[in-house]
């Protein structure tokens, strides 16, 4: 008899071990769907602000059309921004519960702007989401566990380990156990993923590389597991140390990492960022006009052979303001990204270390749900909103009336200046 | 000495010739004193931080230039968060949240900046806590300690002898959990006296505190009993030890993450984005304040006119848009209410649908009763929003009064050279603008807050003392 299927039979025979295989597969099922619909919900979100939008500036337009005055417009009108879901982000939520994913912007400063929270339910967001890197990172460790402790005091205690090893190619008999036990742990965790993947058509590359991480991480707790079952200790004293191994390096260590990175890095909090371009540009009404149009033609010289100011209010010099008021803070917004990316770098090396760390950082960048990625969503902010003002700058600076059919001549997000078109991002 | 004292001492002795459980012990104590003094500065350093932010923003509202009062309506004002003396024992949802806020005329901005988006990735794995360190940790820690109590004893046939020379099965039961309970005992320890070291902080309230040693203490009383009912139910201690962990996974880990996936799946929240829409859709439908027509603001302005006896705005002896921006923050401040209230109310039913999830897992019940009493749940920040909308409107209505006062229709309207200046009010005013100061709850309403939770967890407690008189009544029985 085959002695790999006399194997398979003696594990199925096994309750106990069917039982956890099957939970597994459930879970990472279970996982797969939960994240599945939170990214059609989000996409469906996106879909629907649209429609919603349309209709606010569509009221804009009608009494701003009235006297043609690109000032109102400019500052009346909200236009959407989003960050539609890639199509492997149900498979690590990352960020995207507690970091907005829809934003609408005006060409008022947008520093004011830029760092809105969504409306979300702190309680639900405190202990995680029920994702699919929760399962492969917190739970399946626990599985391999449960599996691996006993491969060789199980033998021991039932008194067949000494006949067992006398036996020619006894060694192997470990091995393919071992091997057959991490076939079906691997076979719980990747199917229900792919099946995933290919409901939402996730692109091969990135998929196969999850594919891969999820090998080496089952592997690393497997390498660990059998490090410590081969010791001859009995089956609980295994299962204990392997637990109190999980437990350290998923929740005591990246705990007390955490705090050790937030105290090393400080980052200069947003708040004085934010409460430095209010003052700026709220000064502007204190100081002479003449002053901010000369430092705002300083750094954009296009403008400056526009009309002059005349005697009452001009809504170029308002705008005008915004915008020097956003770069007079440049400086402390490079500062505070800085400081973001410098916490995310150190946790990211702490996952050399740590494995489960190390996953969920990879997992989360694959999806595209980390903090690069919502970074990367604020540059598009930022690059579609300097087209936002430059569009309306050419009515302020130049007079020009603005008609109703301008107001669909306002670029929109998601164009030219998305990166992330023609890429595996879905929508 | 009773047999259950005997009993309990035979067991702690042995406990403490394990050299693993001694180890497991000492860092889980090193752990809590870690938790407790980084938690405790941590909570002293924010707190030192938001208060200076505090200052510094009021000082810059009072140090502001002589302007027009409607500048200062969109200057505005920065309001932060206090965080309470609690929450550095379980600081709840406060890093989640965003502490600072920026009020300004009709408007309703986020509280941003939340540690949550500051932080890396390592915040969603916890935060290490006192109240982590004894929810999650020191469970598993009773279990490593426990697990072997009374299937050990069977596994070797002991547990037959000691039936056999007379020991009843619940006096073994008892000793066993004993022997267990003050290792409990000694695991909860340094988490209250980190929890006293707060007492002895000015401010720190003694109701909220006893709710929370009260549900903690039967926390660990729940698991010690736990451990030793499936050490007693179970065949082979290897069998004890593996159930134990799954039910402390399920329970501890797995519940409290699928529980708020249900919540939110079930009750999905409205998005600002489409908040900001609909608010701007009912303003318009209330009255367009762009358009000179409007049936709205014609009425507003034939009963301002007729209150003051006049027939133009021009002669009315207060400023006209002063009184327009006091009757807009009006209906605009409506709006934001009752959107609000709805979102909040949503979220409500989003929190009830996961505390429901205290039938599968006690752990929901405690954080809800540490959160509640610690003044860092969801209501803790409602609290705040609420106060800090009312704040809001309370300083730009004073304001919008302060330009129907002090400042002329005339001026208001001129767009000569001076006008601007004409139109500024003296900046003696801004000091005379109330100051934002954070009522934080009563020691009342955080234990009446509290008490669903605590019920919870009593009611497990009590569930499984029960369990337990029976399992222990059939010790004797299933082995004769």
């Amino acid at each position: 008899m085959n002695p790999i299927r006399h194997e398979l039979r003696l594990l199925m025979r096994a309750r106990f071990a069917v039982a956890a295989l099957l939970l597994l597969a459930l879970l990472a099922a279970a996982s797969v769907v939960a994240g599945l619909a939170e990214i059609r919900h989000q996409r469906q979100v996106i879909e629907r602000i649209q429609p919603q939008q349309a209709t606010d500036v569509a009221a804009i337009a009608e009494w701003v059309s009235k006297i043609e005055d690109p000032g109102s417009a400019a500052y009346y009108t909200f236009h959407p921004t989003w960050d539609s879901p890639s199509s492997l982000a149900f498979a690590a939520l990352g960020t995207r519960d507690i970091a907005p994913y829809i934003l609408r912007v005006r060409a008022l400063g947008l520093e004011a702007q830029l760092y809105d929270g969504e409306t979300f339910n702190p309680e639900l967001a405190l202990p995680g989401r029920f994702d699919f890197s929760f399962v492969l990172v917190y739970l399946a460790p626990l599985f391999v566990i449960a599996l691996f402790h006993d491969l060789w005091s199980s033998e021991r205690e039932a008194g067949r380990y000494v006949m067992l090893k006398s036996l020619s190619r006894g060694r192997q008999l470990w091995w393919r156990r071992a091997g057959l036990r991490f076939g079906f742990l691997y076979a719980a965790l990747a199917i229900p993923l792919l099946t995933g993947a290919l409901l939402s058509a996730a692109p091969v590359q990135p998929l196969a590389l999850i594919l891969l991480l999820i090998a080496v991480y089952l592997a690393f707790w497997a390498l660990v597991a059998v490090a410590i079952a081969r010791r001859g200790w009995n089956s609980a004293t295994n299962a204990a140390t392997l637990a109190a191994c999980w437990l350290v390096l998923t929740l005591v260590l990246p705990t007390l990492s955490h705090i050790v990175i937030n105290r090393a890095i400080p980052v200069g909090q947003g708040v004085e960022l934010t409460l430095a371009q209010r003052e700026a540009v709220n000064r502007a009404w204190d100081i002479p006009r003449e002053t901010t149009m000369q430092r705002f033609f300083a750094n954009h010289p296009e403008w400056r052979d526009t009309p002059p100011l005349p005697v009452d209010f001009h809504w170029k010099w308002y705008f005008a303001f915004h915008q020097v008021g956003d770069e007079s803070v440049s400086g402390q917004v490079r500062a505070y990204r800085q400081g973001l990316e410098a916490r995310n770098a150190a946790a990211r090396t702490l996952g050399w270390v740590l494995p489960p760390v190390g996953v969920q950082a990879a997992l989360a960048r694959i999806a595209e749900t980390d903090l690069d990625a919502q970074l990367a969503y604020q540059d598009r902010i930022r690059a579609y909103h300097s087209d936002l003002r430059k569009f309306y700058y050419r009515y302020l600076f130049n007079d020009l009336p603005f008609q109703p059919a301008d107001f669909a001549r306002a670029p929109t997000f998601g164009s030219s200046n998305d990166p992330r078109n023609g890429r595996h991002s879905g929508n | 000495m009773s047999a259950i004292g005997l009993i309990a001492r035979d067991e702690l002795r042995l406990m403490r010739r394990n050299r693993v459980a001694l180890i497991a012990f000492a860092l889980l104590v090193v752990l809590t004193l870690v938790a407790a003094v980084t938690s405790w500065t941590n909570q002293q350093a924010i707190t030192a931080q938001r208060a200076q932010f505090q200052e510094t923003a009021e000082q810059a509202f009072d140090a502001q230039p002589d302007r027009h009062p409607h500048r200062v309506v969109h200057y505005g004002h920065f309001i932060f968060r206090p965080l309470g003396p609690l929450a550095a024992f379980d600081p709840g949802v406060d890093a989640f949240t965003g502490n600072s806020m920026f009020l300004e005329g009709h408007r309703q901005n986020t509280a941003n900046f939340g540690d949550v988006r500051q932080s890396s990735l390592l915040i969603r794995f916890g935060q290490l806590t006192p109240a982590f360190v004894l929810q999650v940790l020191a469970p598993l820690l009773l279990i490593f300690l426990g697990y072997g109590a009374i299937a050990r004893e069977r596994e070797r046939g002991t547990l037959r002898q000691l039936l056999a020379q007379g020991v009843s099965g619940r006096r073994l039961f008892a000793g066993k959990a004993l022997a267990l309970g003050l290792v409990a005992i000694f695991v909860g320890l340094p988490a209250m006296i980190g929890f006293a070291l707060i007492a002895g902080h000015p401010g720190a309230l003694a109701g909220p505190m006893a709710v929370i040693a009260l549900g903690y203490a039967a926390w660990l009383l729940f698991w010690t009993l736990v451990v030793i009912l499936v050490s007693a139910l179970v065949k082979r201690s290897r069998d004890a030890l593996l159930t134990l962990l799954a039910i402390w996974a399920v329970g501890v880990i797995l519940i409290p993450r699928v529980a708020p996936d249900v919540a939110g799946q079930a009750r999905p929240l409205v998005t600002r984005l489409e908040t900001d829409i609909a608010i701007q859709r009912d303003l318009r439908q209330l009255g367009d304040s762009h358009n000179a027509d409007d049936p709205f603001f014609a009425a507003f302005k034939q009963k301002v006119l007729d209150q003051y006896g006049v027939s133009r705005v021009e002669d009315l002896p207060v400023n006209y848009k002063g009184l327009l921006a006091i009757e807009g923050e009006k209906l605009t401040s409506g709006l934001f209410d009752r959107y609000a209230n709805a979102s909040f109310a949503t979220q409500a039913e989003q929190s009830a649908i996961m505390h429901g999830f205290a039938v599968l897992s006690p752990a929901i019940g405690l954080r809800r009763l540490s959160t509640a009493a610690a003044g860092t749940d969801l209501t803790g920040h409602r609290r705040f929003l609420d106060q800090a909308e009312a704040y809001r409107f309370v300083i730009v209505q004073r304001l919008n009064r302060l330009q129907a006062d002090a400042v002329s229709y005339a001026d208001d309207t001129a767009k000569d050279a001076g006008a601007d200046q004409r139109k500024r009010i003296a900046h003696r005013h801004w000091d005379k603008i109330p100051e934002f100061a954070f009522t934080p709850a009563t020691s009342g309403q955080l234990v009446r807050a509290a008490l669903p939770g605590l019920i919870v967890v009593a009611a497990w407690l009590l569930a499984t003392m029960a369990a337990c008189w029976l399992a222990a009544g059939r010790l004797q029985r299933n082995l004769r």
